[in-house]
């Protein structure tokens, strides 16, 4: 952190600085709106799991729709392997901004680490459930319905590790008298957090609005992540923008 | 902090409350609709579930939840009048109204569980659960919301009017989700 700080500031020094920021931090945020549109694009377009598919499915149905969609899935996936590790990016500048902000570092420590341990239930898993399903053809329909359901569960039902995300980013902005964040993010991360909770009745239901395809668990949570996200995205931008070169951020 | 001195029209504390609380009214009556949808599928079964339901003991919440309101609108009130001492005592009394708001509910979740009336017991009593819950978590956040505002009220070098009228803002809020929550859960036939 330090030697880039020190990069930046030699950067500075040479003269080269246009509009606020610094080349690397400017590399660092435009990996986010091209993740996030690639990660869109694979998830609805190839790997169908948004719009999730019916949790209320008979393992011959499950195994119909693995038959059906094993092209794009192995596709999707094998694609979302390659830029999954890009999120890294994406949090490590959140982090960067949280470290800026005045308030301990631990909030900013805890946030990547949150976001760690909720890779694996929010993404790796339903990729490799749903990988490792197609991968041989002719599987017992019942294994196939449990990479289904594991798939599914962990993606959709994947909540406590992102409350704590949400949680230390929003106590962060509120507690921070520097304002790197506008107080109103925080209260998104709220909203983040409610869908979150909203979405452990995955567990119980098969059908209606708190099943894993539901109006209330999938579509309002992911409505309210997309504004989420794009709410950070910008935010980013203008924290980049306005952030002073060679300013010194506490370890 | 003069803010109280201002005649032109301005919003009262933190405009980031303001997108929140907006927002918010935008889910719930998302949440609102879906419930509308799916009592429109089976109204006998809503109808016949609604029935378990005590309006009496709603009505109870509601005025409590309404005392709260009215209470810390009054202490907005001495925050802009520099009565701080008042102010304090005021929105001490709205978190005991929500306290008391918590443990009802609680009781009553517990007596409709305890009657075989859970989340699983069909679309009624999901809703049911699922409604008042996501309120409650809230009226949650509410009281930690009160704290900060009793925080600020006892520290001689803050008492910030807008952080009073911020906490004053979400609370009526909340209190506004369950006047809707009140009319569409218990009421409606």
């Amino acid at each position: 952190m330090s030697g880039a700080a020190a990069a930046r500031t030699a950067a500075d020094a040479s003269g080269g600085r246009r509009r606020g920021g610094a080349v690397d931090l400017w590399i660092c945020w435009w990996v986010l709106p091209v993740f996030y549109v690639l990660f869109g694009l694979i998830f609805v377009l190839l790997a169908r799991v948004i719009p999730p598919p019916r949790p209320d499915r008979s393992p011959e149905e499950v195994a119909a729709f693995f038959h059906d969609h094993a092209a794009t899935i192995r596709i999707g996936f094998a694609a979302l392997m390659v830029v999954i590790g890009f999120t890294g990016v994406a949090n490590g500048l959140v982090a960067h901004q949280m470290k800026r902000m005045a308030v301990s570092p631990v909030f900013a420590y805890a946030y990547i680490a949150a976001l760690a341990v909720g890779a694996l239930p929010g993404c790796l898993m339903a990729a490799f459930c749903f990988l490792a399903a197609v991968f041989r053809p002719g599987r017992d329909p019942h294994v196939l319905a449990l990479l289904y359901d594991i798939g599914l569960l962990t993606f959709v039902g994947s909540l406590g590790c992102f409350t704590t995300q949400y949680l230390v980013l929003a106590l962060a902005i509120l507690l921070d008298r520097r304002r790197i964040f506008p107080t109103w993010m925080a209260y998104v991360c709220v909203w983040q957090i409610v869908t979150e909770l909203l979405a452990a009745p995955v567990f119980v239901f098969k059908d209606g609005p708190l099943a894993w395809d539901g109006s209330i668990s999938f579509y309002m949570g992911t409505v309210i992540f997309g504004i989420y996200e794009v709410c950070i995205i910008v935010l980013l931008f203008k924290a980049v923008r306005d952030q002073p070169p060679g300013e010194p951020v506490q370890d | 902090m003069t803010a109280e001195r201002e005649t032109a029209a301005r919003l009262p504390g933190d405009p980031g409350m303001w997108v929140f609380v907006l927002g918010d009214l935008a889910f719930f009556s998302a949440y609102f609709v879906i419930f509308m949808v799916h009592r429109g599928r089976e109204p006998e079964l809503f109808a016949a579930a609604q029935r378990h339901l005590s309006p009496a003991v709603a009505v109870a919440t509601t005025l409590l939840l309404l005392t709260g309101s009215w209470l810390i609108a009054l202490a907005v009130q001495a925050s802009r009048a520099g009565e701080h001492r008042r102010a304090l005592r005021l929105t001490a009394g709205t978190l005991l109204t929500g306290v008391l708001f918590m443990l009802v509910k609680a009781g009553e979740w517990a007596w409709e569980a305890s009657h075989g009336r859970t989340f699983a017991s069909g679309d009624f009593f999901m809703f049911y659960y699922l409604l008042t819950g996501v309120h409650l978590f809230h009226m949650l956040l509410g009281l930690v919301v009160l704290g900060v505002v009793l925080r600020e009220l006892r520290a001689p070098g803050l008492r910030r009017t807008a952080v009073v009228e911020t906490g004053a803002t979400y609370w009526h809020m909340v209190d506004l989700l369950w006047i809707v929550i009140f009319v569409l859960v218990y009421l409606m036939r």
